[in-house]
């Protein structure tokens, strides 16, 4: 139980829900004009799911090399102040240009001004747990840094995981690990809210037809994602049932998306292009490899996508027009595919050593908790409503509070960044007029 | 370990700020290998790399210099690849006047991600510079 | 020359202690000259050793600092900060790279890596003693901004800058605001018809008080640069006065005998030679087109508001910053591509937009009712053959769009997508869905198999070879072909090349980064935003254009801009003004300076962006880039070669 005297005041002009790219980037583009902004980000670190990420499409460059200076302007930034592993638990608006939000700060266990991320604590730790960085891939300490180029760069102490035993205590050169720490409860006044809150992965274990979690071969694109970065789990790619390097791999394409019966029915926008990218990286990083993509169609629609997808098929990527039944394991750990070719119209089978499933972009129901007394309303695909699309897309259902990014429906980078320079543009004339 | 009673050449490299040098220091962040005698110095941009500069380096003993050029990802504009190509023929001439052979001064345009193809390109220059000293 | 050095060499943790020999390199270089102090940390970049830093560089007045540690892309604006508040000007830090670019590349080779790291750290301390105070160059930047192209992006943008306190110049080509998006009538995904949203748009403009809306107008010139743009405008007149009485203008309209293809319409009707595409257009008021007016008359006689004494104008004026917001053309099959211009019941899918608009209660076309309709998709995008390799990203969802607007609209449509995979991504999907529902038929071309167009009777025929029935050939009689056309660079882009914007493979303007600079483009101070950047539609177009106008407005809004002064700098008694610097310099920044015996270079200190590419030109050697001057470069050679 917090006490009311500890809950501790602070105004900004803007809070920004998500530290994402889209969160990111409209702190930066109003903060760089001036403006005060808050952002509060549950994770450990600001970066969102693009700072995992490996190269991207469609220039394939570093994703680590945009985000991180980003993600550092971001965190030097006199008019940013950035809460991390912090939740909103709730906003009341006031009236115009007034809101009034209920944020929680979870402790880290670590005095992250004096943690100099020299990462002794992680190597005395004797707790290990799976690394959700990782996406599970691998293990992590219970103390630890969430990832090598997280911002900030310190040590957290997974209090859930951690047995009290005191190793890291010990050997912290600063002495900056504190298990005296508790929650803090703040209450932030605020002229505009933007939300930039991001996207869910699709559970792939929603379509047990795929035996996602049964059988050790199949992964999803994020754990592909993971194993292509620079700041990878192993030095080059496994499929995790043994360890081996593979060599036939399948994409199934709209795992989750474009399909009403597991209740969506929109298409995902990004998981074309991502496969096609991861399919080119493979081709790179294991040159014997052979990549089949099973799609519906090929979604490649932007700024230099479609020459992107020619370019995979340039370089021998196999691309299948067909739908997939069911996947089954076969004994020496591949995967039989059973799939409708449509060129051919037919049944087909084909067999894979692993399968990795293009997961779908699915909405981050969090955005419904944040409101109680004003409706923030959601769109039918739960994503948030947008209530003048063509001419304001980032106004939302309440008057001051903008949404940016991929909160308010699936989008690939380079449009999360336009949509939060336009929510962060309509967040500055709400604040400059008054409105 | 390499073996250390091998000698490399020693090599200068003329990275650019925004392009050519994040590559080199992905190399390093990969823990790509390349021999510990290349030097880089960077600069805006390729296209502005003096002659006289890379003459000055085969005067200290530098064996090699070696252009990381913009290419076509030069944020100055197109005529980066050009322009810096004409360094390096001007350049070529005036070290054939001071008989420096001019396969020691070499270019390539390397582009921000392109770390493995800088320390395949470096670890052929070296050799190709050793063989040049054992001739 | 600076003399009295810090250099600070970085553990990293051990990211580089663990391969170098950090103690041994600040033995090495402690007694290089001008070094004062030589220390090692555990962690250059954490608090305590900046504070350290700080205090160092105050009590012993150094004019100088080195850090040596991790690349500079990380942290050299943080020692530069460092360096100011120990009170020092940030321009006598200079960064050496002992972690990318020796620890970690050498992992393998200790001794190496050492080895290495010494010359590299007196490499740095030959460049700081160059080292000078320098002040970031000021300029002052006037507070407006001239947006060119007034559809629903440059409408869009006008308005986000007045708001936000900006004096803004609206310059369109044509007589009437609001694009391409006038042109259409119900939009996906709202159902809102183009001309209510340009309406809504319009309104909005309208009450902005720092707005000046051009029409008829074009730059013609432009010089100056960020903060300071000088444009020129020709304003081609409406030959009508200000003020005007709408029903003497109708029968004016009426009266005048000249009739021409009305390209509002993509030419399926025709108008006068004085028009208004559509009575409710803004600016509400008609326009005499003068090249097609055959001066008779007519219309001067009825309407007293005909004016046609008014002339041509010259406008300057002065902005801060340029958005482009210049749009794109609908691609223009080719005569007989698909049947186009062989049989007269083969339209574009803009044209056919307009066709539904025009038509009430019966599709007709040419006087003929139309039930069948063949669409055929990615006309002039996804060319296996031409040079459009790129998906006009809009046209599947406008093409499924308008396919049902028809069949809701009107009785008996029968719809035939004759597409190449459809490309409605996102939440676009659900027309796809509602249209299949609705028994529209889709059949898949092979990509290099196209649908054929051939006559029968007075219907196309259009056949196909359908992946979606297994490769089956299917055939369609069709009242009309709608040919899905993609979005194409606007014909007349000269606009483009007045400003040097470079152009991307699709000859659409480019942007500088995709994801870093998605609307700066490599001419400081203007922006882009909208169809001139690439196909979009007008929720993206939208997106674009609000965070264009934020771009914008960030150079403008302090009413100065500070550049980074590393830029290049003439020796004007080595200088022979050869003229060879100005032409390789690609901004433009030099200019000829008559001096008292001789004309030499010199540097426009706001325009040059500090590339060096007219240092090697010069044959006196007169140039030298600030921070990066022979003396600079060639005592750093020295360094790392001994
Ligand atoms: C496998 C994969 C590969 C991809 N590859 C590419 C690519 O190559 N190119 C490309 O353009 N795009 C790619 N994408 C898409 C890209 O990841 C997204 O476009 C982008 O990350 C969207 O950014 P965002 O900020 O909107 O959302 P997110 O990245 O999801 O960020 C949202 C942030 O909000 C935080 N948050 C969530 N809920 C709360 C809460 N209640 N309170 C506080 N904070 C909260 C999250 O922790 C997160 O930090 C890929 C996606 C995937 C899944
Ligand atoms: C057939 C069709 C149907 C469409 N339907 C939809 C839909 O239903 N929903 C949807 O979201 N999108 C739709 N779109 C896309 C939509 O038209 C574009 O997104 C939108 O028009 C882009 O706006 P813009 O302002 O960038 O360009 P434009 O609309 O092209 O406007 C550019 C303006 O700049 C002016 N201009 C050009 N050059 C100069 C110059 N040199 N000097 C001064 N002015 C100049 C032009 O005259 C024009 O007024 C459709 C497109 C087509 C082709
Ligand atoms: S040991 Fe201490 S300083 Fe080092 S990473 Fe852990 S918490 Fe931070
Ligand atoms: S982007 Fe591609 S893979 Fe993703 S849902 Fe859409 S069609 Fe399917
Ligand atoms: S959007 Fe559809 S019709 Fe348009 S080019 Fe792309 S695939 Fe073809
Ligand atoms: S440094 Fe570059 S921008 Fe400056 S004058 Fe020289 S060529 Fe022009």
């Amino acid at each position: 139980m917090i006490m009311q005297e500890q809950i501790k005041d602070a105004s900004y002009d803007v809070l920004v829900i998500g530290g994402g790219i889209a969160g990111g980037e409209a702190a930066l583009n109003l903060a760089n004009n001036g403006f005060k902004v808050l952002i509060v980000e549950k994770d450990l670190s600001i970066g969102g799911k693009m700072i995992l990420l490996s190269k991207v499409f469609p220039t394939l460059d570093c994703s680590a090399c945009i985000t991180t200076p980003k993600v550092s302007e971001i965190s030097r930034h006199p008019a940013i102040t950035i809460f991390t592993g912090s939740e909103v638990k709730k906003i009341v608006k006031i009236a115009e240009n007034s809101f009034e939000a209920d944020v929680l700060r979870y402790p880290r266990y670590v005095i992250a001004e004096e943690c100099t991320g020299c990462q002794l604590c992680e190597q005395a730790c004797p707790v290990i747990v799976k690394d959700e960085y990782q996406f599970n891939l691998v293990g992590r300490k219970a103390a630890f840094i969430p990832f090598t180029i997280a911002s900030p760069k310190v040590a957290a102490i997974d209090i859930e995981n951690c047995t009290l035993c005191g190793a890291c205590e010990k050997v912290c050169p600063p002495k900056c690990i504190d298990f005296t720490q508790e929650k803090e409860e703040y209450r932030i006044k605020v002229k505009s809210v933007i939300i930039a809150t991001g996207f869910k992965l699709f559970d792939p274990l929603l379509m047990p037809r795929y035996g996602f979690g049964l059988y050790k071969n199949i992964i999803t694109s994020m754990q592909m994602e993971r194993q292509l970065a620079p700041t990878r789990p192993f030095n080059t790619i496994l499929r995790p049932g043994d360890g081996k390097v593979p060599c036939k791999v399948a994409y199934v394409l709209c795992t989750g998306s474009r399909d009403a019966t597991i209740g969506n029915p929109v298409c995902s926008q990004i998981c074309c292009m991502y496969s096609i990218k991861q399919a080119q990286l493979l081709m790179g990083a294991l040159p014997m490899a052979d990549v089949t993509i099973y799609y519906l169609n090929i979604r490649s629609f932007g700024k230099g996508f479609e020459e992107f997808y020619e370019q995979a098929k340039g370089m021998g990527v196999n691309f299948i027009k067909g739908k997939i039944g069911k996947i089954s394991e076969l004994e020496n750990g591949n995967l039989k595919l059973r799939y409708e070719d449509i060129n051919e119209n037919k049944v087909k089978e084909s067999e894979h050593d692993i399968v990795v499933l293009s997961v779908g972009v699915i909405a981050n129901l969090d955005t419904a908790t944040f409101f109680s007394e004003q409706q923030l309303k959601l769109d039918s695909f739960n994503f948030i409503n947008q209530t003048d699309p063509l001419a304001s897309p980032a106004r939302t259902s309440i008057n001051g509070v903008f949404v940016a990014g991929t909160a308010s429906g699936p989008m690939d980078i380079p449009d999360s960044i336009l949509s939060a320079g336009s929510a962060s543009s309509e967040a500055m004339c709400y604040l400059i007029q008054k409105k | 370990m390499v073996d250390t009673g091998k000698k490399n050449a020693r090599i200068l490299v003329f990275s650019t700020e925004k392009i050519s040098d994040p590559a080199i220091d992905m190399a390093g962040l990969l823990k790509l290998h390349y021999p510990p005698t290349i030097y880089a110095i960077s600069i805006p941009c390729s296209s502005g790399v003096k002659p006289k500069w890379i003459l000055h380096a085969f005067e200290k003993g530098f064996a090699g210099v070696f252009i990381a050029a913009d290419g076509s990802d030069c944020p100055y504009g197109e005529s980066c690849t050009e322009k810096t190509g004409k360094i390096v023929s001007t350049t070529h001439e005036l070290m054939k006047q001071k008989n420096i052979e001019p396969a020691r001064l070499r270019m390539a345009a390397i582009c921000s991600v392109c770390s493995e193809s800088f320390v395949k390109q470096m670890k052929s220059f070296n050799e190709n510079l050793l063989k040049m000293q054992g001739a | 020359m600076n003399n009295k050095l810090g250099v600070y060499i970085c553990h990293c943790g051990g990211n580089i202690s663990d391969y170098i020999d950090v103690e041994k390199v600040r033995q090495s270089v402690e007694n290089e000259e001008g070094v004062f102090l030589a220390k090692t940390t555990m962690f250059a970049c954490g608090d305590s050793n900046q504070k350290e830093m700080v205090e160092d560089i105050k009590n012993n007045h150094l004019d100088g600092v080195v850090v040596a540690s991790c690349s500079p892309k990380l942290h050299l604006l943080t020692f530069r900060a460092v360096t100011e508040r120990g009170e020092l000007n940030k321009y006598n830090y200079v960064h050496a790279n002992i972690r990318e670019q020796a620890s970690w590349a050498h992992s393998d080779d200790k001794a190496g890596a050492t080895e290495k790291a010494i010359h590299i750290v007196k490499a740095a301390i030959a460049k700081v003693r160059f080292a000078e105070s320098l002040v970031p160059i000021k300029i002052s930047s006037i507070k407006s901004v001239a947006v060119i192209g007034g559809g629903v992006a440059g409408m869009k943008a006008a308005i986000e800058l007045s708001d936000l306190g900006c004096q803004v110049y609206l310059i369109e080509r044509e007589y009437f605001v609001g694009g391409r998006v006038s042109q259409w009538d119900s939009l996906f995904t709202t159902n809102e018809t183009g001309k209510e949203l340009v309406t809504r748009l319009y309104n909005d403009l309208v009450k902005q008080k720092n707005i000046t809306v051009y029409t008829g107008a074009e730059v013609i010139s432009n010089s100056g640069n960020i903060g300071d743009f000088k444009l020129k405008i020709k304003i081609t007149p409406r030959y009508i006065k200000a003020k005007c009485n709408q029903g003497e203008l109708q029968n004016a309209i009426d009266v005048c005998p000249v009739e021409v293809p009305d390209d509002f319409n993509f030419n399926i009707t025709g108008r006068k030679a004085i028009y208004h595409n559509f009575p409710s257009e803004y600016p509400q008021s008609p326009v005499i087109d003068i090249k097609n007016c055959t001066r008779c008359g007519a219309c001067e006689k009825i309407c007293e508001n005909v004016d046609f004494t008014q002339k041509e104008e010259i406008m300057d004026i002065n902005v801060g910053s340029v958005l482009m917001a210049t749009g794109f053309d609908p691609y223009t099959p080719a005569d007989g591509e698909f049947g186009y211009n062989s049989f007269d019941n083969v339209i574009t899918l803009p044209q056919f937009k307009r066709i539904i608009d025009l038509s009430n209660e019966k599709l007709t076309f040419k006087g003929r009712e139309i039930k069948n309709i063949a669409y055929i998709y990615c006309v002039g995008s996804r060319q296996v053959e031409g040079e459009n390799k790129y998906c006009s990203r809009y046209c599947c969802t406008s093409a499924i769009h308008a396919a049902i607007i028809a069949k809701k609209k009107f009785l008996n449509i029968y719809n035939f997508h004759f597409t190449r995979g459809i490309r409605t991504y996102g939440k676009q999907e659900v027309l796809y869905d509602e249209s299949s529902r609705m028994g529209d038929i889709y059949l898949q071309s092979y990509e290099n198999d196209p649908p054929v167009v051939t006559g029968r009777n007075d219907k196309a025929v259009v056949r196909i070879n359908d992946i979606l029935t297994g490769k089956r050939e299917m055939e369609v009689e069709a009242d009309l072909v709608v040919l899905v056309t993609g979005m194409v660079p606007r014909k007349d882009n000269s606009v483009g090349s007045l400003f040097k914007l470079p152009k991307g493979r699709d000859r659409f303007f480019n942007e500088i980064h995709m994801k870093l600079r998605p609307v700066e483009t490599v001419i400081d101070g203007i922006t882009i935003s909208g169809a001139c950047q690439g196909p979009k539609n007008i929720m993206e177009t939208a997106n674009s254009a609000l965070s264009a106008a934020a771009k914008s407005y960030s150079y403008v809004s302090k009413g100065e801009l500070e550049l980074e002064p590393i830029i290049a700098r003439i020796d004007k008694d080595l200088c022979t003004w050869c003229n060879a610097c100005a032409q390789a310099c690609p901004f433009n920044a030099i200019e000829m300076e008559e001096g008292k015996t001789k004309n030499v270079a010199s540097i426009n200190n706001s325009a040059c962006k500090g590339c060096g590419m007219c240092l090697p030109v010069c044959p006196t050697d007169a140039i030298n880039l600030i921070a990066y001057s022979n003396n600079e470069i060639e005592s750093m050679i020295d360094a790392l070669a001994g």
